[in-house]
């Protein structure tokens, strides 16, 4: 078996010797390139734009603004998840512009474009466009943007808020407040983030005109998708005509997802020109331009009885989408963050609102971990306030909250099911990799001695494997939530699989070629996987929220399932015996009783030469299977977190000695691997926690624009960790496989603020603010007094 | 604008070529001379992806121009091995699983060779984890990164004692 095994990666040596295909490394001859000028302000009419001293420039081909894209008569971005209000009213759509048409609406909004002969030459003819705004008061923060006199983002709402979400029992909670012995109420602010993969957007389009083909290099998670979004959305072109390839991509963790509002201006070029068009992201294009992430303000509110029980959740959520809608926006707010937002307890009754809205920033979408990093933060830090109001211990009082196994599959007050876990074992396991008392016995010391030492636990869910494609739609999704595989059996034995998922980091190639492998008998060295390419792989949905061990993982699985099924039938013919006597055994299919076998790559031979096949109905000659696998449900990977930390009371200073996490991701292919998914999305996790913060001043600049003013985790910043495992396999796939790339990105917020909640509790701090950098500690000291 | 010609070694090979002032040389080693394992991430020398030695020394190309390199003995990620053997440190970084995307890749291992010059074959985890502040990795959270930079001083020093 090669499911379980730590086997190593074969892409690493191409990465590794400086061979890696990422998509500005390619240059193909006779390109030109793009550059995007971009709005200096948050919001304002555009007067006047004049390209006159522009085209004048050296080497410029061609100026383009939203009268040009205009005039071509294309489309515009999609939202392929809108969110209606619960009574029904559709959301207050505002589809991104590829060109800012009379108005920007935030620093960064593209106003025009150049394209010229060299780099350089694009640039220096963006400083020549002449543009005269008529600058507009701006809608910037999150909590403030649906007060009375707030300016208006888009101004035929009269309003910035675009729906309005409600889930759970309004009456129910109010009488379970009614009753409460102890209630815990607090403003919780989630931060915005840049999820900044370390590769920069990158795009080059090649057309021929000879044939009428374009291809489109793309820096993509789901180049089926862009093909579709592009051809079907913007630039209205048959999906035929347009195969969008995904090299090598250097990270993506949900925001290279996203129909970036660039790219489709660099196929239309390309189109329009017949040269190469070439476009790559600098970082501060990424900054002013990625989308960003989180941004909530939630008022909240939990309810215990004297045992600290938890008789119920109120939470009124704010959530910025930012100036306009993305592919995925309203889902956040809308569905990940509600369905995770009770997490691992028994809440008897929630009342939750989310309103999302405008403002003059950055369009908001996915990053890993996608609405339940908001939500864990605001469900453990009230339960962990609680806890030390009431005066109980944070691991008892997750003892007495916790989900049962016995409950599962659990139904929560959103209305989601829960399909397995076993929480409180999730809680014994981090107890005893931590030493829990042990900690608190230190604690006690350090304190005796003047140190700020805190203990701090988040206990979550993530929510993965979207999804099946029917639910989905009924969500109100516009996309598929299926995987495609095809195994390609070639007539020497040896496999070439074919995934719609696509690796961008996360060790795809050998996780698939080992599910392949045990499930055809052959070495794992005999498989290979390809991705990236709407020419060669079968229409896929790509790789977001943690589905392709679990979607695209399966369907692997039932395509060589059905490579059996037939290359048993196959082997049973050749060796004239039934299909019930066939034995299959290390590449080996033999006939029962009999010395009489023929091997897994006679049997390819024999599918190819095509002389000798069963003359059942239907039987084909070859040996390969393409599936649509659409699953029956999605899972739920759980997880603790446990963070210790020590605050420097002069200064605010935090320091995160050590940290760890328990995680249940069902069955684990590649403990390798995922040992990996947990170690990197803790740096996120940390860093949201600790230093990531977008910040716009009042009149919406963009503070930071470039990584000396976003801060990043360093390895110097990173605490000592140790991990462990539970498994619970989940029930709806052939693997038992749960999501297992996004846990660490959930916890650290709510586990670090919980821990320094827990070293100053006795100075008077019960609020802390994301992120925990020596300012927002000092602060929350000074706000107590201390 | 006007060119100048500069002339340096690059992975051991003469090159002589003509620049734009303006150039960094990390635009001249991708776009001109195709050594594309040399990667930008930040622009501003805050993420080494794009780190090279320039005699002997890591730099940020990035942020430093090409005529600045005239002269100068420069070594690319793709200089560091020849043909299919990895160099030990590449190799720890392999065995590891130091690398996710690999798009920090090359930089990190630029970096780390030159702590090993600087710091000698033994290094101590906070010794590793300090000098590598200036390569950002957003994939890995640096743990196995750490390990394989030990992993790889060792074995240096061993291919060196042979």
């Amino acid at each position: 078996m090669y499911v379980g095994q730590s086997l190593p990666r074969p892409e690493d040596f191409r990465f590794l010797t400086g061979r890696g295909n990422f998509v500005d490394d390619i240059k193909p001859p006779n390109c030109v390139y793009l550059a995007f000028l971009r709005s200096p302000h948050a919001h304002a009419k555009i007067v006047r734009i004049d390209p006159k001293a522009a085209l004048a420039c050296s080497g410029v081909l061609r100026i383009l603004t939203a009268e040009d894209w205009t005039k071509a008569g294309l489309g515009k971005l999609v939202c392929v998840h809108p969110m209606p209000f619960t009574d029904g009213r559709p959301m207050r759509e505002v589809l991104r512009p590829v060109l800012a048409s009379g108005e920007v609406h935030h620093v960064g909004d593209v106003v025009a474009a150049v394209v010229a002969e060299t780099r350089y030459q694009a640039l220096d003819a963006l400083e020549a466009i002449d543009v005269e705004y008529a600058p507009l008061p701006a809608a910037v923060k999150t909590g403030s943007a649906i007060d009375d006199g707030a300016p208006i983002v888009h101004e035929q709402f009269g309003t910035n808020q675009i729906n309005e979400i409600t889930r759970g029992d309004k009456t129910a909670t109010a009488a379970a407040f009614a009753k409460a012995a102890h209630t815990v109420a607090m403003t919780l602010t989630s931060n915005r983030l840049a999820g900044s993969p370390l590769e920069p957007r990158s795009y080059v389009a090649d057309y021929s005109p000879q044939t009428d083909q374009c291809t489109l290099w793309a820096t993509t998670q789901v180049p089926h998708m862009l093909r579709r979004w592009i051809c079907k959305y913007a630039l209205f072109i048959s999906e035929h005509k347009l195969r969008v390839i995904s090299p090598d991509v250097g990270g993506g963790f949900g925001q290279k997802v996203n129909f970036c509002v660039e790219i489709s201006t660099v196929v239309w070029m390309a189109r329009e020109l017949k040269r190469p068009v070439k476009w790559t992201s600098t970082r501060m294009d990424a900054l002013l331009s990625d989308t960003q992430a989180r941004d909530h303000v939630s008022k909240a509110e939990m309810a215990f009885d004297n045992d600290g029980k938890i008789l119920g959740l109120k939470v009124d959520t704010i959530a910025a989408l930012g100036a306009y809608l993305s592919n995925f926006a309203p889902s956040i707010p809308g569905n990940s963050y509600p369905q995770t937002i009770t997490g691992l307890y028994q809440t008897p009754a929630l009342d939750l609102r989310v309103r999302c809205v405008y403002t003059n920033t950055v369009p908001i979408d996915a990053y890993r971990g996608s609405g339940r990093p908001e939500a864990t933060w605001v469900n453990e830090r009230l339960l962990e306030n609680g806890a030390r109001e009431i005066g109980i211990d944070v691991v008892e009082m997750r003892k007495r909250n916790l989900l049962k196994p016995s409950q599962f599959p659990y139904k929560t007050p959103v209305g989601r099911t829960y399909d397995s876990g076993n929480p409180p074992l999730l809680l014994e396991k981090l107890v005893a990799l931590a030493k829990y008392q042990e900690l608190r016995a230190e604690q006690k010391r350090l304190r005796e001695k003047g140190v700020l030492m805190g203990i701090g636990i988040a206990a979550f869910l993530d929510k993965s494997g979207t999804g099946p494609s029917k639910q989905l739609s009924t969500r109100g999704g516009l996309h598929g939530g299926f995987e495609s595989a095809t195994v390609r059996v070639h007539s020497d034995g040896k496999v070439t699989l074919y995934s719609g998922s696509h690796s961008h980091g996360q060790g795809h190639s050998i996780t698939f070629a080992a599910i392949a492998a045990d499930r055809l008998g052959v070495p794992v060295e005999d498989v290979t996987v390809m991705q990236g390419d709407t020419d060669t792989v079968p229409y896929g949905n790509g790789t977001w929220g943690s589905r392709s061990a679990s979607v695209g993982g399966s369907a692997i699985y039932r395509a060589s399932e059905k490579i059996m099924v037939k290359a048993t039938r196959l082997a049973a013919h050749l060796l004239e015996a039934d299909v019930g006597e066939i034995i299959y055994e290390n590449g080996l299919f033999s006939v029962r009783g009999k010395n009489l076998s023929i091997s897994f790559a006679e049997v390819a031979d024999a599918a190819y030469h095509g002389a000798r096949y069963p003359d059942d109905p239907g039987f084909e000659p070859g040996l390969e299977v393409t599936i649509f696998y659409d699953p029956p449900d999605l899972n739920d990977p759980e997880a603790m977190h446990l963070a210790v930390v020590e605050v420097d009371r002069g200064t605010g200073r935090v320091t995160v000695k050590q940290y760890f996490t328990v995680d249940d991701m069902g069955t684990i292919i590649n403990p390798m691997i995922v040992e990996g998914q947990v170690q990197g999305g803790l740096a996120q996790g940390i860093g949201q926690a600790m230093m990531e913060h977008v910040i716009y001043d009042d009149e919406g600049q963009l503070l930071s624009a470039t990584f000396m003013d976003y801060a990043i985790p360093r390895a110097s910043d990173m605490p000592a960790l140790k991990s462990d495992y539970i498994c619970t396999p989940a029930p709806s796939n052939p693997l038992g496989v749960k999501g297992g790339s996004e846990t660490g990105t959930i916890g650290p917020p709510a586990a670090i603020g919980n821990a320094i909640v827990d070293a100053l509790w006795h100075l008077g701090v019960r609020r802390i603010e994301l992120p925990f950098t020596p300012h927002s500690v000092w602060q929350a000291l000074r706000a107590a007094g201390a | 604008m006007t060119k100048v010609t500069i002339n340096l070694t690059v992975n051991g090979k003469a090159v002589a070529a003509q620049v734009e002032p303006r150039w960094p040389l990390a635009e001249f080693l991708r776009d001109h001379l195709r050594l594309t394992g040399t990667h930008v991430g930040c622009d501003s020398s805050q993420c080494g992806a794009c780190t090279v030695h320039v005699d002997g020394v890591a730099m940020r190309s990035c942020t430093l121009f090409a005529v600045q390199a005239d002269g100068c003995d420069v070594k690319t990620i793709e200089g560091i091995s020849s043909g299919n053997a990895l160099h030990p440190m590449q190799k720890a970084f392999h065995e590891n699983h130091a690398l996710q995307c690999g798009f920090c890749t090359p930089g990190m291992i630029m970096s780390a060779l030159d702590l090993v010059r600087r710091e000698g074959y033994e290094l101590s985890e906070e010794t590793i984890r300090h000098n590598l502040e200036g390569n950002i990795c957003r994939c890995t959270g640096y743990y196995n990164i750490v390990k394989a930079v030990a992993a790889g001083a060792r074995a240096m020093r061993a291919g060196a004692a042979t």
